[in-house]
């Protein structure tokens, strides 16, 4: 019964994990602007990554150390992953300015939304030089 | 209802599921325009092989990928920050 309930709270953790992951791929792939996708993505991925290591935490925890008596091995395993959920939550937050950050200083203007069709043709003929089509400050 | 292998088999498909979301960010990679759309890419990517590596010790039952995957998340965090410094 215990063991039921710990398996279906699991699935469940990483189901919703991995929907904020395939909606942050998703926010990544379709928004228009370089500032939108990193909205996407910087906030998707930190919040599925997080979620679906602690259902792995509860897995190990509940399922591996409290039913089948390997509790140290349990616990050093989880301390590993509760280590990599720290740093990713220092770290994710930390690169996403460090680019916000270099692209504001490059020049990559914001994204409006009265200049579509402009905004378009700059970005089709952008390359890796000339960004925002060459209005680099 | 609780076997090893039926959990197991659900961490394989969420580790599938994973690997082609990070195929289909690859895409944006290739294709976006700038040098910024490239550098997102490859970390967003990174984030999602940390959780793959994680996933790949719990199928195969091996401790030692959570030491791959806390070097990775390392590794991925200095190659970002040295990106946007350059």
């Amino acid at each position: 019964m215990f063991d039921s309930i710990i398996i279906i709270i699991v699935v469940l953790l990483l189901l919703i994990g991995l929907f904020f992951m395939l909606a942050g791929t998703i926010g990544f792939v379709r928004f228009p602007d370089f500032y939108s996708r990193m909205h996407a993505t910087g906030k998707c991925d930190t919040l599925g990554e997080g979620l679906m290591l602690f259902a792995l935490i509860i897995y190990e925890t509940g399922y591996e150390g409290l039913f089948k008596g390997d509790l140290q091995h349990a616990s050093f395993v989880s301390i590993k992953i509760i280590l990599l959920i720290l740093f990713i939550l220092l770290a994710n937050p930390t690169s996403t300015h460090a680019i916000a950050k270099a692209a504001h200083d490059v020049g990559l203007q914001p994204w409006k939304k009265t200049d579509e069709t402009q905004w378009m043709y700059d970005q089709d003929s952008g390359t890796d030089e000339v960004i925002n089509g060459g209005e680099i400050k | 209802m609780t076997g090893i292998i039926q959990m197991q088999d659900i961490f394989l498909s969420v580790a599938v599921i994973i690997v082609i979301a990070s195929f289909v960010s690859l895409y944006r990679g290739i294709e976006g325009p700038g040098i910024f759309n490239r550098i997102i890419a490859v970390n967003v990517i990174g984030t999602k092989t940390i959780v793959l590596l994680v996933l790949i010790g719990f199928i195969y039952e091996r401790p030692d990928f959570f030491d791959i995957a806390l070097v990775y998340a390392i590794l991925n965090f200095i190659m970002t920050i040295a990106a946007t410094r350059y």
